[in-house]
């Protein structure tokens, strides 16, 4: 046998090069971070490679796991995206491409994407709309989601502050009267961002902050994070 | 009375049965170690050196592994020779069908990056993939680009690149270079940095050798060096006296 | 059964594990250290370097750990691999060779150190996973010896170890002279530390470094502190009232002097 970087008896198709995602729905606002890191084990492959795509003027797609598979199926739903707006003459709402993507998704059923995907953008009431996926397309709407390396860290977290869990000052059913505004949820994801950089090996270099407004369309900030 | 079998390096690991799925992947027989890509003010530079390893044996001493694909793009892989040389043939039919158009046009190092992750990402998919990993890079439309691909159809871009074990011992010597500088390096530096790096390897990677190319985009278009020698140090050794006892 | 009075070790417990591993139960997961550790010879002694991340499979454990260990007062140890061997192997040759000063009146030699380590590592045949790099000054002068798992020497005038150690290497590899100055080294062992600290993820946080010359030891600890937390935006201070009391309960301390009767435990249950 010739020793070579990638060998073994079964070789596997799937890697994966880590990162996180973020994404919190307002009343009438999306916000979206990812982080930037492209890893894979201890190396990092570059501190600037963007898993966060933007479609139409309203729709941005959070990816995480395996990045040729998040490029490849990007790419996929562009292709869907752009050919609905020709044939339909509009542009595609998010309702739309949140059910398309799981479709998309199934299809792959026995060979999956090995991808975690978010979809977030203001749905037609106007309201902030987070749509989360296993690599299958099981799709649920959710109020925030964090997937990726540092989901365990994050989700807790969220789920404490945004979904008020386990809260003996706010009934169950007052929860979804406490929604945050704009800057409360930049300024959870730049910290949540910026705890994951500390603890988690994969997390790191840089973050990409959208913000979505009906009004606004959408909006891209770009923070430094931890190097190390 | 059993009849003597040799084993290679690229001998498949089973006999194919019928009606069995379809097993793929050989291990690659010749092969690259790494190359290395680095940006700078006037465009890009590439390394790599000369050696096609036979499984352990240092084989050919003379593999080239930087190749000019249209007028301003360059190619370094690392990995199997023959899967790079079936790339190479793709990439050739590629460019000349594109010049039967006759149109004064041709594919841009983008195109062409993009074209190479479309056939390693589809071979990944097959679970038959191209044993490689490559740096692709050029100028287009005055703008420098650079790309890693490999066998995964894993892809992103750096201001610099490495494959193989050029990405644990040559990186972090062309990010601290390009870091140093804010990403504005003169040819000069590039170069030294370049060059040290291949030191490095030499020194440290055991399927590596003294003997490199250099290759060069700007905005003049393609140039790659003759294969040249590089020196070394081992003065140090002479005071080493034995493993410590 | 190995009979009782046979001599030496037996590594039966350790045959069982990889059985019971391969039939699938699960085995105890330890504290591996992505490492960078690094050491250097220059001109009046020895340095070691070393980051200060502890990680647990992808989580940074520790942001601020001590890789380089004490051995004696003119010697040192940094450490890679699984952080507990690292840990007692490095307390336990510590302290025997602080015996061995007590009763030879002498300053332990580096040699007696490594082939200390090198015994107690090769008699576990590589299950202690200690990576080591011995830095030390003695009567003959500086010295670097590196003891691998399974209990091999290596003495080279620059070395380096852990997952970050080909990061470090290719910065000793262009850098590293014979005879340099301190400052010089000290950069130097930074700058490879660092390496490791930017392009291995196993390694993070501060740098550390050890100084040994002939009369003096100065342990620099985080040397360098390239990874400070940044500031939060928000205070997460929860408001009163917002964990919910399920029952409360003050007990007091029984003092010599006052009767079991006088401690009245206080119950009270809360309203949800």
């Amino acid at each position: 046998m010739v020793p070579t970087e990638h060998h073994g008896d079964q070789w596997e198709p799937y890697v994966d090069n880590g990162g996180s995602t973020l994404a919190i729905a307002g009343e009438d606002f999306v916000v979206i971070g990812s982080d930037t890191r492209s890893s894979d084990g201890y190396n990092i492959n570059t501190r600037y490679d963007p898993k966060a795509f933007k479609f139409t003027n309203n729709t941005v797609l959070a990816t995480t796991g395996y990045r040729a598979d998040c490029k490849s199926m990007a790419k996929s739903v562009q292709a869907q995206i752009t050919k609905y707006a020709h044939d339909h003459g509009k542009e595609m709402s998010v309702e739309a491409m949140a059910q398309m993507l799981s479709i998309m998704m199934y299809q792959k059923r026995f060979f999956s994407y090995y991808v975690f995907p978010i979809v977030a953008g203001i749905d037609k009431e106007g309201k902030g709309a987070v749509y989360s996926y296993d690599p299958v397309g099981n799709m649920e709407r959710v109020g925030f989601r964090a997937f990726g390396s540092s989901s365990a860290l994050l989700q807790p977290f969220i789920d404490d502050q945004l979904g008020f869990k386990n809260r003996a000052d706010i009934k169950p059913e007052e929860r979804e009267l406490h929604l945050p505004d704009l800057q409360q949820a930049k300024n959870i994801i730049t910290d949540v961002f910026n705890g994951a950089a500390e603890r988690d090996i994969y997390t790191g270099d840089g973050l990409q902050l959208f913000t979505i407004t009906k009004e606004g369309g959408i909006e891209l900030e770009e923070l430094p994070l931890k190097r190390d | 009375m059993d009849p003597i079998t040799y084993k290679l390096p690229h001998t498949p690991q089973g006999i194919q049965k019928p009606g069995e799925p379809v097993k793929h992947i050989s291990s690659p027989a010749v092969t690259g170690s790494s190359v290395l890509g680095i940006k700078y003010k006037d465009g890009l530079m590439f390394a790599a050196d000369c050696l096609g390893s036979y499984g352990s044996m240092l084989k050919f001493k003379n593999q080239h592994r930087l190749h000019a694909i249209g007028k301003s793009t360059v190619l370094a892989f690392s990995g199997d020779v023959s899967d790079f040389q079936y790339m190479q043939e793709t990439l050739d039919e590629l460019m000349n069908s594109e010049r039967n158009w006759e149109d004064d046009q041709s594919l841009g190092t983008k195109s062409i990056y993009s074209y190479i992750h479309a056939i390693m990402y589809q071979r990944r998919s097959k679970v038959d993939p191209l044993w490689n990993s490559y740096v692709v890079g050029g100028i287009e439309k005055g703008k420098p680009f650079m790309g890693y691909v490999d066998l995964y159809g894993t892809t992103y871009e750096a201001d610099s690149l490495a494959t193989g074990f050029g990405k644990h011992l040559a990186q972090p010597l062309m990010r601290k270079a390009l870091e140093d500088k804010e990403g504005d390096l003169t040819e000069e530096e590039a170069r030294d940095v370049l060059l040290r790096s291949l030191r490095v390897l030499f020194y440290r990677d055991t399927r590596s050798l003294n003997l490199y190319q250099i290759a060069k985009v700007t905005g003049e278009g393609v140039t790659i060096s003759d294969p040249t020698h590089l020196d070394s140090e081992w003065e140090f050794g002479r005071n080493i006296r034995g493993y410590g006892f | 059964m190995v009979p009782a009075n046979r001599r030496g070790f037996h590594f039966d417990n350790c045959k069982r594990n990889e059985l019971l591993e391969s039939k699938g139960s699960i085995t105890a997961k330890f504290t591996k250290t992505g490492t960078t550790i690094v050491g250097l010879i220059y001109k009046d002694g020895v340095i070691l370097g070393a980051d200060t991340r502890a990680t647990e499979g992808p989580i940074v454990a520790d942001k601020n750990c001590e890789k380089l260990h004490r051995l004696t007062e003119n010697m040192y140890c940094a450490g890679a691999g699984t952080a507990a061997d690292t840990e007692y192997t490095t307390n336990m040759i510590a302290s025997k060779l602080e015996l061995h000063r007590l009763n030879t009146n002498r300053q332990p030699r580096v040699v007696t150190a490594a082939s200390m380590l090198s015994q107690h590592l090769f008699q576990y045949q590589g299950h202690i996973g200690a990576n080591l790099i011995l830095g030390g000054y003695d009567i003959n002068g500086p010295q670097l010896i590196s003891v691998m798992p399974h209990g091999s020497t290596d003495k080279l005038p620059y070395m380096t170890l852990g997952s970050g150690m080909l990061a470090a290497m290719a910065v000793f590899e262009t850098k590293w002279k014979p005879n340099m100055e301190r400052d010089d080294a000290i950069a130097l062992v930074t700058e490879a530390v660092s390496a490791g600290i930017f392009n291995d993820l196993g390694s993070g946080s501060n740098v550390d470094v050890v100084v040994i010359t002939k009369d003096r030891t100065d342990y620099l600890r985080n040397h360098s502190k390239p990874n400070q937390r940044v500031p939060k935006q928000t205070s997460y201070k929860y408001p009163p009232g917002s964990v919910s009391v399920i029952r409360k309960e003050v007990r007091y301390h029984s003092n010599a002097n006052q009767s079991p009767a006088a401690v009245v435990p206080e119950v009270v249950m809360s309203e949800s």
